[in-house]
């Protein structure tokens, strides 16, 4: 790490220079390289055009929940208790992993009971590279977008994907 | 290094997919189900004689099966999706990248040059690359990106 007021050699991740006590904690920010990652840092998560999410009541069932994925295309939905809060996400993975062949009957059983609860969140003013981080850090494939303590859209890792196509291949 | 670069030179071999979990059309989706719970995965691949016949994704066992209200004794045959769309392993990555955004899929079965499976291709894993691809500007990222110091403390 070299110092860019001195030119001294300090040690990689070094706060101040060793040498001339010059502030160096600005070499560590990242910077991109080329303009695909600078559309990712720079660019919030609104400019993915966040969906409108499709949401439940903690108390529908899993058949309901299950219908209402099939007939809107998604592949999962939000759980939303009193005043639109969001309790948790229900999505396709939670079916497979949760019920398929390992339970019986559940089909009347209410959402709440498999949902993943408190799920990551992100804000529309959050970055596109924060949300992939949130993502690819928690393996998760969807992501609700808040305002004001709820839920406004949902963003998923598709999304992103169609993002950085774009930016690829216009 | 430029990521729309490297997405024209680098193939689909170099993402080191583990191989492809495969069963044949006469397994049942009992057997899929149980498999794709083992390997934590999201679709597994039909193979007959050699050859990709279909692919049963999650997508396809809460449409076909959970939703319609039919049973895990099903055959394979009967609920997968047949013919899907594939990439090879020599195809570049941008090339897996545009079907999986065209076509909305999430995973693409990957052959080599003589049409055998060699893995699937999922949309985690273009995440993976992509974040590989940019590590400082992904992994550098605050918990809370609106607490960040501009300066340090008491500075």
């Amino acid at each position: 790490m070299i110092c860019p007021n001195c030119g001294h050699d300090n040690l990689p991740g070094a706060e101040e220079c060793a040498q001339c006590m010059q502030d160096l904690t600005h070499l560590d920010r990242p910077c991109a390289q080329d303009r695909i990652e600078r559309a990712l840092m720079e660019e919030p998560v609104r400019s993915l055009q966040p969906a409108r999410p499709v949401s439940v009541r903690p108390t529908t069932t899993v058949r309901q929940a299950v219908q209402i994925m099939v007939e809107n295309s998604v592949g999962a939905v939000l759980v939303l208790g009193d005043g639109g809060k969001l309790l948790g996400i229900f999505s396709e993975r939670d079916v497979l992993n949760r019920l398929a062949g390992l339970r019986d009957q559940y089909e009347e059983l209410p959402v709440s009971h498999f949902m993943t609860p408190d799920p990551e969140t992100v804000s529309a003013d959050d970055k596109i590279a924060f949300a992939l981080h949130k993502m690819d850090g928690g393996g998760y494939r969807h992501l609700p977008v808040m305002a004001e303590g709820k839920p406004q859209g949902i963003i998923s890792v598709r999304d992103i994907l169609r993002f950085v196509s774009q930016l690829c291949f216009e | 290094m430029d990521l729309a670069k490297n997405l024209k030179i680098e193939s689909v071999c170099r993402l080191n997919m583990s191989g492809p979990v495969a069963l044949s059309p006469r397994d049942s989706v009992r057997q899929a189900v149980s498999v794709m719970q083992q390997h934590r995965i999201g679709c597994v691949v039909v193979v007959q004689d050699g050859k990709v016949t279909g692919i049963f994704t999650e997508r396809d066992l809460l449409k076909r099966i959970v939703a319609a209200g039919r049973p895990l004794t099903l055959s394979l045959a009967e609920c997968m999706t047949p013919n899907p769309v594939t990439v090879r392993s020599s195809d570049p990555i941008g090339l897996a990248l545009r079907r999986m955004t065209e076509g909305g899929y999430r995973h693409l079965p990957v052959l080599d040059e003589q049409d055998r499976p060699v893995g699937v291709l999922s949309v985690r894993r273009i995440m993976r690359y992509l974040v590989e691809h940019f590590p400082q500007t992904v992994y550098n990222q605050p918990p809370d990106p609106n607490a960040v110091q501009k300066d340090r403390d008491g500075a």
